[in-house]
């Protein structure tokens, strides 16, 4: 067997680099979430920010495909383990009654694959422009892309409100349990600390959806328009 | 009192197991659950009927043996109690409950509610241990351990192997059992020397054994007779990171043949 | 004709070990590999033993019934284990550990065997920390100490109340590391039905896969049991419910001389039975008696609630009868003063079946903080069965059968009647004479296992000389059918369907009642009539379900219940043979005035060892205990 194949034969080694992945995935989240509360500078700001990012297809392309690869190496171990997992126990049981295990910390599977699924979604959406285009030629005055445009043409729509609503939850379900979960996986433990560790992630979890929502609301409820 | 029991029946390892469902009366608060069994049991015997086969064997709580999972809670709705210390006067009077044999694929059942948990003997067996031989060992005061360390150590090692943790756990993952041991052995000095090869060998075995991976839920503290605590679970990983790192020697060169022979 | 040689090596008691561990033979490393021991048990004499033989590089075939080696009922014992390390400086030593122990046993054990156990102990600790052992440290990080069980001296070495938990996970681990290697093979879930003897010697056992049913036969060179003790012959005991006599009295059966099977200990601080459902007795550790103390009221009419009881009107009875030691006078004394004020009409709780076990001094004069780290654990059992909080009102307990000083008769090599067949720990009845101190049974299993049988067997290893032999050989084909037949007897029985466990318990009523912690001659005559009768309807009623060819619970059951329905017998004509009172045995002809026991030195100053005959009764041989280098006194507490 290659070597390669014996390490991540291991749980405890394939955990330790899929949250190293997941990790990545979560400062993405937050630098995502931060970049786009630019949205409430107005058209103007957002839009350059955009454009900055666009201008350097290089750095672009690489945070791009190094992300894709980040995101594939967390989805494909996490898959492998939650198949693992579920061979492990072939019957299951008729009365089954959890006392310490949190709902996002038993459903991380199914809200890492809903995420996934909002993830494509988000991307051929708001990204690729592929679902819903805005009708115009979607550039703004200064012939830059107008996202801003695209983000109040998407969140007037109570439809896709309703998805991304739905995609944060989920995100913030799976970020309260996988933030906290590092501490441990990475096997930081401390007497004095452990209750901060356990907050880290509803707190992260938090932090980044109450952002997301903030720019959501905001359209939705009209205090953000073109 | 008087109990509605559905208890999962099953021949042997490759029949087809089910509930059934019996009724037991005249059960008195003071009787330990195991003990409602028993009676249970005397009255098949007396009918000619197969008696309920469950594992009980010290019915203290420290043996291990028991394992039920006792509407849908590995040894039941008390915490830090094995099956043998639950009774009844825990439950109220004319419920139904629910009796399941321990759920793993590591666990295959022998018989209705007595499961096969040799795997976690093959995991003790791969490096649960310190390698030393009987006789020369150094006066016990030689070596020096803080109270706080060896008192640690204790609540590692008082695990049990009864099998609870997996039976509770979502992917039926021996983590806590196989991190109670390695986190005992690595608290002490005497086990310092073989700490590297220690973690990775029971994290091996405990894979090939078919265990799943641990989910972080921390059921498995949850149920645990003895309150072993999912910080040994880091400290497990923590251990397993350092033998990932340190494990890798510069390798030992083999001596050239002298002229002398042995 | 059994021939009782004790083999004890001659010279000073401090170089008696020493001698024989030069002048045995050994086995040179070549040989060992072709050598194979079965260890029937694997508690801390066997799991031991097991180990440093596959160490030694005998090949071992190690087999328990459990479904792992490490649930042996060693893991229950709570309090302890001594050792002569004297790190407290308060006066120990192995001699002092030796007197202790041949006194505690009342003068009725090997000198020689109990001074070596002495010495052994202080190898035992150390073993046990290189192992890994968690034993309780002081804050400067030595091993830290307790009085326990009638001693003077500092001298138990614990794990919180797990000791005999953490001592049989070293020794179990121990194991693990030689199955690993190769050393060991083992079986769990395996049940030792019989002994294959070939030409006078042990060489195999016949046993049960408790799985599929399956029957066969093992041989090897030399086979060691280390199967525990009887207690469960009295149905409500502290033992595990898997606890049974089988292994050692079907080599009883087959020629090892059984001694002393009578010496029972009652331990007692246990929790008092309260209905007839109950399957077991829970002990509460000995060393709640360091700081509870025992009373009953004044006044037998007196039922008000212990609390609303002024001091005053309290009889403190242990205090009272033995002033120099108070409520630590060893088991034996503590377990009939209890009884004694309990058949007076003095007993508390349900059906006057108890005395108090106060803390409310202690926790008045060093705080509740002190008691709950000391006790905790215990405190919290106590109140999950009765639902009473100790730490507010006195527990309550009742003696219970415990521990069993009788065993397999073995000399100084650990080596029963048949040759090759060595028996370890509470299975042989060696070092703890008529009465166990306490934390002195983890001591023994150790010594036996770790340090002692290692030598001996190598000796008879290397001066025997026995011819290979196949496990079709015909010794085992007998063995094998004696089984067989027997397992058939007990599936056939439809009669008027009662099941094993009502002749279990009605065999230890009479037992407990005739045979327990005092006995006399008339009711033990009786107990001899009852018994058979009793097996006797068995035989023809006992119903046991399904199949021999599959995992059978009822069926094992059974089986040990018909063993200890013949093992009780020979329990009876050992104790009414036994015309004194020594340790837990206790004649109720022979006492003093003030009902202290009366030993006979002069007539009885010997180890009953019995030899089955078939369709007889059992006949005694005596081996004389010579008391060289210790006086034996009157064992007083008083």
């Amino acid at each position: 067997m290659s070597r390669v194949k014996v390490f991540f034969n291991s749980s405890v080694n394939s955990k330790i680099v899929a949250s190293l992945a997941g990790l990545g995935l979560v400062g993405f989240v937050i630098f995502h979430m931060l970049g786009n509360l630019q949205v409430f500078e107005g058209s103007d700001a957002i839009n350059g920010y955009a454009s900055i990012l666009r201008d350097m297809p290089i750095l672009l392309w690489t945070a791009r495909v190094g992300l894709l690869a980040v995101a594939g190496v967390h989805v494909g171990l996490t898959l492998r383990l939650a198949l693992r997992n579920r061979q492990a126990r072939s019957v299951a049981y008729a009365a089954r009654r959890y006392r310490f295990a949190s709902v996002a910390s038993r459903t991380m599977a199914l809200t890492g694959s809903l995420l996934l699924m909002f993830i494509i979604f988000h991307l051929l959406h708001l990204t690729a422009g592929v679902i819903d285009p805005p009708a115009l030629d979607g550039l703004d005055a200064q012939g830059r892309i107008d996202v801003y445009g695209k983000i109040v043409h998407a969140f007037s729509n109570p439809l896709y409100v309703g998805i991304y609503v739905a995609g944060q939850l989920v995100l913030g379900l799976h970020l309260s349990h996988a933030v906290s979960s590092v501490f441990q996986t990475w096997g930081i433990e401390h007497a004095a600390l452990d209750h901060l560790f356990k907050l880290a992630g509803p707190g992260v979890a938090l932090f980044v959806v109450l952002g997301n929502l903030a720019i959501i609301f905001a359209v939705f409820l009209g205090l953000l328009r073109t | 009192m008087k109990f509605t029991l559905r208890i999962w029946r099953q021949g042997g390892p490759n029949e087809r197991g089910g509930f059934v469902t019996y009724l037991a009366d005249e059960v008195s608060p003071d009787m330990s659950f195991l003990e409602m069994l028993d009676a249970l049991n005397q009255r098949l015997i007396a009918a000619g009927e197969e008696p309920v086969a469950f594992e009980h064997d010290c019915r203290e709580g420290i043996c291990g043996s028991c394992s039920l999972v006792i509407d849908g809670v590995p040894h039941g709705p008390d915490r830090g109690v094995t099956t043998c210390q639950l009774y009844m006067r825990r439950f109220a009077d004319e419920k139904t409950i629910t009796i399941e044999p321990w759920r793993a694929k590591a666990f295959p059942i022998i018989k209705d509610l007595v499961v096969d948990r040799r795997a976690l003997d093959r995991i003790m067996q791969a490096g649960g241990y310190i390698s030393v031989n009987t006789g020369g060992a150094v006066d016990g005061n030689t070596l020096l351990i803080g109270k706080d360390e060896a008192e640690t150590a204790m609540d590692a090692a008082s695990c049990i192997g009864c099998g609870a943790c997996v039976a509770a756990c979502k992917n039926a993952s021996a983590m806590l059992f196989v991190a109670a041991k390695v986190s005992h052995l690595a608290m002490l000095p005497q086990g310092k020397p073989e700490r590297t090869r220690r973690v990775m060998a029971m994290v091996q075995a405990m894979e090939r054994e078919g265990f799943g991976s641990c989910g972080n839920q921390y059921e498995c503290e949850a149920v645990c007779p003895k309150h072993v605590s999912v910080r040994f679970i880091a400290m497990l990983n923590r251990e397993y990171l350092r033998s990932g790192i340190l494990g890798t020697k510069i390798p030992a060169r083999s001596d050239p043949p002298h002229g002398e022979s042995y | 004709m059994i021939m009782l040689d004790p083999n004890v090596p001659a010279g000073p008691l401090e170089m008696k070990w020493d001698r024989r561990r030069f002048s045995g033979h050994l086995v040179s490393p070549a040989n060992k590999r072709r050598i194979k021991i079965i260890v029937v048990g694997t508690g801390l004499a066997g799991a031991s033993a097991a180990s440093t033989l596959g160490q030694l590089g005998y090949q071992v075939e190690c087999f328990c019934f459990h479904d792992s080696p490490r649930r042996a009922h060693s893991i229950a014992a709570q309090g302890g284990i001594n050792a002569a390390k004297n790190y407290q400086d308060d006066g120990d030593s192995v001699a002092r550990l030796f007197y202790d122990t041949i006194k505690g046993g009342d003068f009725r054990s090997r000198e020689a065997n109990v001074y070596r156990l002495a010495q052994i102990s202080t190898q035992i600790i150390d073993q046990c920390v290189a192992l890994g052992v968690p034993f309780a440290r002081e804050y400067g990080g030595q091993l830290a100490n307790r009085s326990f069980g009638g001693v003077q001296v500092s001298r138990t070495f614990y794990c919180r109340g797990q000791t005999g938990q953490q001592l049989l996970l070293g020794a179990y681990s121990a194991l693990c590391w030689q199955i690993e290697r190769g050393q060991v093979t083992m079986r769990p879930r395996t049940e030792m039905l019989d002994v294959i003897v070939v030409d006078g010697h042990a060489r195999g056992i016949v046993v049960r896969d408790l799985v599929t049913g399956r029957l066969s036969a093992h041989t090897a060179h030399a086979v060691v049991l280390a199967t525990g003790g009887y207690s469960n012959v009295y149905y409500l005991s502290t033992n595990a419910s898997g606890c049974n006599v089988t292994a050692t009295y079907r080599a009883w059966k087959q020629g090892a001389a059984f001694a002393n099977p009578s010496f029972t200990q009652i331990h007692p601080t246990a929790i008092p039975p309260v209905g007839a459902h109950q399957a077991k007795l829970t002990l509460m550790s000995e060393s709640l008696r360091n700081d509870g103390r025992l009373w009953v009221p004044v006044s037998p009419s007196d039922r008000r609630p212990p609390n609303e009881i002024p001091p005053s009107e309290r009889d403190y009875f242990l205090e009272r009868r033995y002033p120099r030691f108070g409520n630590l006078v060893p088991r034996d004394v503590a377990s009939r003063a209890v009884k004694a004020i309990c058949d007076e009409g003095y007993g508390v709780g349900p059906g006057g079946q108890g005395v108090y076990l106060d803390f409310s001094d202690v926790i008045w004069q060093q705080g509740i903080d002190v008691v709950r780290e000391r006790y905790g654990n215990l405190f919290e059992m106590y109140e999950r069965i009765t639902g009473e909080n100790a730490y507010e009102v006195p527990m309550r307990i009742y003696p219970a059968p415990h521990y069993t000083m009788g065993g397999l008769w073995v000399d100084y090599n650990l080596m029963s009647t048949i040759p090759g067949l060595f028996v370890v720990g509470e299975a042989n009845f060696a070092d703890h004479g008529a009465n166990r101190l306490g934390a002195s049974s983890l001591m023994q299993g150790l010594a036996d296992g770790y340090f002692i049988l290692p030598y001996t067997i190598g000796h008879y290893l290397a001066t025997v000389d026995s011819p290979p032999i196949t496990e079709d050989h015909s010794a085992s084909r007998a063995a094998l059918e004696r089984v067989e037949a027997r397992l058939k007897k007990l599936l056939q029985g439809k009669g008027r369907q009662r099941t094993a466990s009502s002749f279990h318990r009605a065999l230890g009523k009479i037992l407990w009642d005739h045979c327990g912690m005092s006995r006399c001659a008339a009711g033990l005559r009786g107990a001899l009539e009852a018994i058979p009768s009793l097996r006797e309807e068995f035989w023809r009623d006992v119903v046991v379900p399904g199949s021999g060819e599959a995992f059978n619970q009822e069926l094992e059951y059974a089986g040990r219940v018909a063993d200890f329905l013949e093992f009780a017998e020979l329990m009876c004509h050992d104790a009414l043979h036994r015309e004194e009172s020594c340790g837990a045995h206790f004649r109720e002809e022979y006492q003093t005035e003030e009902g202290e026991p009366r030993r006979d030195d002069e007539r009885f100053a010997y180890v009953a060892a019995w030899e089955y005959r078939e369709g007889e009764t059992p006949v005694l041989h005596k081996e004389p205990l010579n008391f060289e280098f210790v006086q034996p006194t009157t064992r007083s507490y008083q």
